[in-house]
């Protein structure tokens, strides 16, 4: 038997490990990565942000002259800004919609379904991988221009619905595969059919996942450049084109400075979203670490 | 789907094959025909037979082989230096934890987030001509660097920044497989840092390692947007290089020819990346 006396007073343990936690050595090595992360990665992000709501600012002054919200009013009273983000949104939604359509249920199948050569057609998604993209978005172009395709709607459609497959088969697997059957066994053993388990026991668990699948599709899609430059334009002209035109033509600095933070910060919403259902190694794991 | 459920697994051979119908024949049709079609119409002609007259101009050409060039170095270059820059980051956050290695992790996969297009602007106002760095340097009264921008190393400067989170995604799966034990077992035994670098860690991440180059070869030897927003005009990267002859010069055979030529150069690294996934993650049993 334990003689309590020996034991040390309840807290003890506590103290003893507050003591050694702040023992533990200073982070040094974390400290400098991440100023020098902060540096590299967040300086041009803050740069540009300051860009878009600078007025005036003249080379060489550190801050700008002026600031104020007159840029904003600027860009955003310009027409082709408006049509290239309704067109975006239009091509995007387009995408997703028939990308969950056609690769849910495709998921599924991969996930549950016994069927001759699923190993393989699984696996043959990958081959999209195996190719550099931009290579492949040329050979399918030389396609598109029999077809007529060329500098249309569905031609982007298309092309991008073909970059979004990968993704929108391998994550849903994962969350099929993840469905625990126990549950739907007890559901049909207590008299459910078939239909009835899967719309309240497969499909409630697989949705979160299902959902962050959508939500990259839909802001990957929204920013996808190298195939909508070479088979959108010139008629097709998504939000990216509009970005690239500003960069090129130079303009006016701040039109693209503002549309980076009009752009970017809802997409960045999305994603943060996306990420807390999914996690970092997800997409780790979909690349092949 | 429904339909499948109902008749259980051995019914459900029909059922499978229709729902994987529709995404399968889209790959074939936008991705493998289009592959198939570019190698066979780059040297069969219906009419006239076979000719290689399109490579053999295009390694004859002194244009297309200083792209070419560019390009293979480029892609080397920036696939090392990303895994050299990831490498230290991953090893911290392997061996690490806390509120500030959460904090670096954070900010390490942060370009993630961040679309090539608007990685590209954020550039030309930092490193640009007068761009925020310039202006730091003056305000220093020291002198103006040349800047990277329209010059190779533009787009290695912005491919790196880019590239950065799934290199260090990558190697940090890589060193889930190296066991804090090990390590702890060979630091009592007094290996220093760099001992235990390359005796004990580089062996198990090996694989890893090459995975990592051979998914940074994949994309970064026909990259487009930043090649082209970023780099130089002449002589440019294969992906400008190719966007230029299909569009500008509405030259599709010489575009084609040029896309097989990257699809042979990067052959061996998509074999081994494509291996790979497929070893990790096969279809369930």
């Amino acid at each position: 038997m334990t003689d309590l006396a020996t034991l040390p007073p309840s807290g003890a343990l506590q103290a003893q490990q507050k003591r050694v936690r702040r023992r533990a050595p200073v982070d040094w090595t974390g400290f400098a990565f991440l100023i020098g992360l902060a540096v590299v990665i967040l300086l041009p992000l803050v740069v540009t942000a300051v860009w878009a709501f600078a007025e005036v600012w003249r080379f060489p002054a550190i801050l700008p002259q002026r600031v104020g919200l007159g840029y904003w009013q600027e860009t955003l009273s310009r027409q082709d800004v408006w049509q290239a983000l309704w067109l975006s949104l239009r091509i995007t939604t387009t995408v997703t919609v028939i990308s969950a359509v056609i690769c849910f249920p495709a998921a599924y199948a991969f996930a549950r379904l016994d069927f001759p050569g699923r190993n393989m057609l699984f696996l043959a998604f990958l081959s999209v991988q195996a190719f550099p993209k931009f290579g492949l978005i040329i050979a399918t172009a030389t396609i598109f221009l029999t077809l007529n395709l060329i500098g249309t709607f569905w031609g982007v459609v298309l092309i991008q619905l073909v970059g979004t497959l990968l993704y929108m088969i391998w994550i849903p697997v994962s969350a099929f595969q993840g469905v625990d059957r126990r549950l739907e066994e007890a559901a049909r053993d207590v008299g459910a059919g078939p239909m009835r388990v899967f719309w309240s026991i497969t499909l409630p668990q697989a949705l979160p996942t299902l959902a962050a699948a959508i939500l990259i599709t839909f802001v990957n899609t929204f920013y996808e450049t190298d195939a909508a430059w070479l088979i959108g334009l010139p008629n097709v002209r998504t939000m990216p084109m509009v970005m690239i035109a500003f960069i090129n033509n130079a303009l006016e600095v701040q039109y693209g400075a503002v549309l980076f933070v009009f752009l970017w910060v809802p997409s960045f919403l999305l994603m943060l979203a996306a990420r807390r259902v999914m996690g970092a190694d997800a997409f780790a794991k979909g690349l092949g670490g | 789907m429904i339909a499948a459920l109902r008749s259980g697994v051995a019914g459900g051979r029909l059922s499978g094959l229709l729902l994987v119908a529709l995404p399968v024949a889209l790959l074939i049709w936008l991705v493998l025909w289009p592959v198939l079609q570019a190698i066979v119409g780059t040297v069969y002609f219906p009419g006239t037979g076979f000719s290689t007259a399109s490579y053999a101009y295009f390694f004859t050409d002194a244009y297309s082989l200083r792209n070419l060039w560019l390009t293979l170095w480029v892609t080397a270059l920036t696939s090392v230096l990303r895994v050299a820059v990831a490498m230290p980051i991953a090893l911290y956050l392997r061996f690490r934890s806390g509120p500030v290695a959460a904090l670096v992790q954070a900010l390490a996969l942060f370009p993630m987030f961040v679309p090539s297009v608007l990685v590209a602007y954020a550039f030309i106002r930092v490193l640009g001509p007068n761009g925020i760095v310039d202006t730091i340097l003056v305000a220093l009264h020291l002198p103006k660097l040349a800047s990277p921008y329209l010059t190779p190393a533009g787009p290695i400067i912005g491919l790196v920044w880019d590239g950065l989170p799934l290199t260090l995604l990558l190697l940090l799966s890589g060193l889930g497989r190296v066991s804090i034990a090990s390590v702890d077992a060979a630091r009592d035994l007094g290996a220093g840092s760099f001992t235990l670098f390359t005796r004990i860690i580089l062996p198990r991440i090996q694989s890893s390692i090459i995975v990592t180059l051979a998914f940074n070869v994949l994309g970064l030897f026909s990259a487009f947007t930043l090649p082209f927003l970023l780099g130089p005009a002449s002589p440019e990267m294969m992906g400008p290089y190719m966007q230029r002859t299909f569009s500008d010069n509405a030259d599709p055979l010489n575009a084609t020819t040029q896309a097989v030529i990257t699809f042979a150069f990067c052959a061996a690294f998509g074999l081994i990346y494509v291996r790979a996934i497929a070893k990790g993650r096969k279809a369930p049993a």
